[in-house]
């Protein structure tokens, strides 16, 4: 991790040094164990607060549209994705943004680690390679990293950033497609249980809107369930709306939707927001094959109009 | 006060004037339809009440109506948002619910004796014609000294109360100045903005007070002019305008600095506001 | 509310782990019980319907128990509309009586201040109604996360403030102090044994060691007034680079009571409800007009921090955090609240 650290801030000095770049956006070390974050260096002596290890895990590109500087950013595979489709959408401006490619072996799930060692109460933890080295005040243990990723993380199936400047480290070997097993189990269900997991997980939601806020492709100047004139729905958590809230939301990230896995790692209550999101990106690359974010030529299905575009998926749901 | 003060009372609607040519702004007068609303609803100039249409929502209005004349209440409302929207769809006859009187109005003991000027714009209007009608009122008037009225609008077409700005023009004891941005045939009054208009006819700053209401650009440019004059910070009141919603203190939006606009105010002196931590509109 | 104090209790009993739940049978026939709960990977404080769903072994519930006193949705009355009439229903008062159980001496504590914002002149009918008639029963802290800072803010891990019996597990059993003249009629209940001067001496022991286990925030005297003078500072601008703007740090936060109020209408009738809001929304303080106050994310924020560290202590007298850590483990970019404190304390003063 050290090394990857190191390679991280000599690019970002010489970018800031060589002036190519006003900001780098990449992580630092979190106020606590379990937690790194994001952060914004703009001078020369502070990129030593760039930091790189497991626990990385924000989608950086939600801080891209509509800044005015010239800007580099942190990228692991999903947030090189993002990218993408907000230059493809116009949020981002190719030229004005560097991208520092760092291919990614997974995210820590840090509520992982911490059910794992409950009720110990973890005071530091090393990363070294594969192995997390947890220590409280009584207790030292090593756990096997790959073991404790996001959900996310563990289907992806682009580690290596998509588009990049500057790559940092060595390229991983990427994995088979994503079967997208849990969406085949949910999709084995009858309409009726369908729905009662979703109105399950629905009526955890406090309507915080973190979910929204995290996600890259979540820029719209005004989100729809913010809208006044008309109202569309209501603002409490009254489940019918707040049900509409996530099933809008995930209409309209429908070939958008990158699977970066930021919705659901903001979400405080642990509402099973990928499962909508993933069912949509299943279904997009099954009508159309197109996934999200993997090149800059590919127009995205659901922004433009064949005359001969498949019609099943309106027909028969 | 009210037991549950977020229960509004129903009024019902008598008169609605459409005031400014664009048709942005009516005027609504309201009647109590139970008696025991119209006795509590005791108010000064300067205070307002909750609005509600019901089934769109509540907003809060300045009373624009006098306490001189009691058993009806007016509101000047300028249609850009959804419950503002709703009532301008509303007819004769309708009923709204009302909360109020809410907030502190302006500090009449203080006032009494000085001369006054009121320096308006636009809708913020409102409140002092409520607080015009009050000082002229027969039972009133000799507590307060000269009143100049300052009162400007984009255009001759969008000043409100035109009845009462004849019925004022007409008498010995006050002077009114009514300023518009551009010049139209027939118009009589000043051309040119409101601070410049107020630097030319305000009274001597001794024993006087100052007293602003309108839209945010207005009141920053006059500020400075009223200092010019001579006017102490203490001299000087204003009625803010925040997006307001529970107008009893608690929904926690209204707030400048430690003081909520809905209930420490909306009147405060400039010198209360200096101690205030502002966002840099306000 | 009788807040009580530190010392020796005025009064106290022993309650043996085994007879906790006679012991909350006998609450649950009487009363609406809410006590910590599983529900999946997280703890919440929910309303329970058997003792075994209780959970005790835990660190802090996601959500604050604020929302038993003031719900996420409230409905404030219900009206029937016809052309030149209006019909407004205020719903009923609660019939049952209800406690809380086994929450944490944070969010107890965080009650006061909701007492004290929604009090005053205008009281807030809701609240109080369900405040009067609810026990609060929280459990002291033995052994405070590295997320909390309730000392520095005023209160403790055993703080018995905002209780009206607070328990301190001492392993077998715990130690139930009374705070209140409702929480001393609890200890009535059979299943509380005499407590006795070892069990007192081990109490007293614990509550040092759990107060002793905390790292204070580095917090400037008269914080109140300091934020006042670095309110136009540019250091705002660098705290709140991150921050996403969602509403997590205020919806879990126990003293955060910012709220909208709604209509829910089909067609001549409907109902006006409260809902939660956040200051960190710009929808807030947006006027009908477009003109928005608090544009950006920065002073939203700045808002939040003002709010809780100078506003409240000058209108309410009372700091606007109870140190439970809550925005600090859950904010999704790890904007850490103590930070932000520490380094607005170390400012040069505007």
């Amino acid at each position: 991790m050290q090394q990857l650290t190191n390679e991280i801030r000599a690019i970002a000095r010489k970018l800031l040094r060589e002036k190519k770049v006003e900001v780098v956006i990449g992580f630092e070390r979190g106020s606590m164990p379990l937690r790194s974050r994001p952060c914004f260096i703009r001078k020369e002596e502070e990129v030593n607060r760039l930091f790189w290890d497991g626990f990385c895990e924000n989608a950086l590109a939600v801080y891209l549209p509509k800044r005015k500087e010239r800007a580099a950013i942190v990228a692991k595979g999903c947030d090189s994705r993002a990218v993408v489709e907000l230059i493809k959408e116009k949020q981002v401006q190719r030229d004005r943004v560097i991208l520092i490619g760092v291919p990614c072996r997974g995210m820590v799930d840090r509520s992982r680690i911490e059910s794992s060692a409950a009720p110990r109460r973890i005071l530091e933890m090393r990363e070294i390679e594969d192995t997390l080295i947890l220590r409280g005040t009584d207790f030292e243990e090593t756990l096997k990293r790959s073991e404790f990723l996001h959900e996310s993380c563990k289907t992806c199936t682009h580690p290596n950033p998509v588009l990049h400047d500057v790559l940092v480290s060595e390229w991983l070997e990427e994995k088979n497609e994503d079967p997208f097993a849990d969406i085949q189990t949910f999709d084995a269900l009858t309409a009726e249980e369908r729905w009662d997991y979703l109105n399950k997980e629905v009526d955890k939601c406090i309507r915080c809107y973190a979910c929204r806020n995290a996600c890259p492709l979540c820029y719209c100047p005004e989100c729809f369930v913010d809208a006044s004139l008309p109202q569309w729905i209501g603002k409490s958590i009254d489940s019918s709306d707040t049900m509409i809230f996530h099933l809008m939301r995930a209409y309209h990230l429908a070939g958008r939707c990158v699977s970066c896995g930021a919705c659901e790692r903001a979400c405080p209550v642990g509402v099973d927001i990928r499962k909508l999101n993933r069912k949509l990106v299943k279904d997009v690359k099954d009508l159309f094959g197109y996934e999200a974010g993997l090149n800059l030529e590919q127009t995205s299905p659901l922004a433009t109009f064949r005359p001969d575009d498949t019609e099943s998926f309106i027909v028969n749901p | 006060m009210m037991e549950n003060p977020y229960v509004p009372f129903p009024m019902r609607i008598e008169e609605i004037i459409t005031e400014t040519e664009d048709d942005i702004i009516k005027t609504f007068e309201l009647s109590f339809v139970r008696k025991e609303e119209e006795e509590q609803f005791v108010y000064t100039p300067g205070q307002f009440a909750e609005i509600s249409v019901f089934g769109q929502g509540e907003a809060p209005f300045g009373m624009a109506s006098t306490p001189t004349q009691p058993g009806r209440l007016a509101f000047s409302v300028s249609k850009i948002g959804v419950v503002t929207g709703a009532l301008h769809r509303m007819e004769k006859g309708d009923v709204v619910g009302v909360r109020g009187p809410l907030g502190n109005g302006y500090p009449l003991e203080a006032f009494k004796g000085r001369n006054l000027v009121l320096v308006g714009g636009g809708f913020g209007f409102s409140t002092l014609r409520c607080l015009t009608n009050f000082i002229l009122h027969d039972s009133n008037r000799k507590d307060y000294g000269a009143l100049t009225v300052v009162y400007g609008a984009r255009a001759p077409g969008l000043l409100l109360y035109k009845k009462d700005l004849e019925d004022w023009r007409k008498r010995g004891d006050l002077q009114v100045h009514l300023t518009v941005d551009k010049d139209e045939k027939g118009w009589q009054g000043h051309v040119g903005l409101v601070p410049d208009v107020t630097r030319s006819v305000a009274p001597d700053p001794r024993n006087a007070y100052a007293v602003v209401c309108g839209p945010p650009a207005m009141i920053r440019f006059t500020l400075p002019v009223l200092k010019e004059l001579g006017f102490g910070d203490e001299k000087i009141f204003l009625s803010l305008e925040m997006r307001m919603k529970c107008g009893i203190g608690k929904c926690g939006r209204c707030n400048v600095g430690s003081k909520y606009v809905c209930t420490d105010g909306p009147v405060f002196s400039r010198a209360e506001l200096a101690g205030l931590t502002a966002e840099e509109h306000v | 509310m009788i807040p009580g104090g530190y010392g020796l209790p005025p009064s106290s009993k022993i309650l043996k782990k085994d007879r906790l739940p006679s012991f909350l049978e006998r609450l649950l026939e009487e009363r609406i019980v809410f006590a910590p709960v599983r529900r999946g990977e997280v703890i919440l404080i929910r309303e329970i319907h058997a003792p075994s769903e209780v959970v005790l072994e835990y660190e802090n519930a996601k959500e604050s128990p604020k929302s038993i006193f003031f719900p996420e949705r409230e409905p404030l009355f219900r009206y029937r509309t016809e052309k030149g009439k209006v019909e407004v229903d205020i719903p009923p008062g609660r019939e049952r009586s209800r406690v809380v159980f086994g929450i944490r001496p944070c969010d107890a504590r965080g009650l006061l201040l909701l007492d004290k914002v929604l009090g005053g002149e205008y009281r807030d009918p809701y609240y109080f109604d369900k405040r009067a008639e609810t026990l609060v029963v929280s459990l002291a802290c033995d052994h405070p996360n590295p997320s909390c800072f309730c000392l520095s803010m005023g209160g403790g891990p055993c703080s018995p403030e905002g209780s009206d019996l607070l328990l301190l597990d001492l392993s077998d059993g715990y130690l139930a102090e009374a705070v209140s003249e409702r929480g001393a009629a609890l200890l009535e209940d059979p299943a509380f044994e005499k407590s006795d001067e070892e069990s007192l001496a081990v109490a007293k022991k614990i509550k040092r060691e759990s107060e002793v286990s905390m790292k204070p925030v580095a917090m400037k005297e008269n914080l109140e007034e300091h934020l006042e003078r670095v309110f136009d500072d540019p250091v705002w601008k660098d705290l709140t680079e991150t921050c996403l703007g969602c509403g997590i740090c205020t919806y879990l936060c126990p003293t955060c009571y910012c709220f909208d109020l709604c209509d829910e209408a089909a067609g001549s009738s409907g109902e006006r409800i409260r809902v939660w809001d956040s200051c960190q929304f710009p929808l807030f303080t947006q006027q009908a007009s477009g003109l928005n106050p608090r544009p950006t994310a920065k002073e939203r924020f700045r808002q939040r921090i003002m709010h809780k560290f100078s506003y409240l202590p000058k209108s309410q007298a009372m700091l606007g955090c109870v140190g439970c850590g809550r925005c600090v483990t859950e904010c999704p970019v790890n904007l850490d609240i103590r930070e932000v404190v520490k380094s607005l304390s170390g400012g040069n003063g505007g």
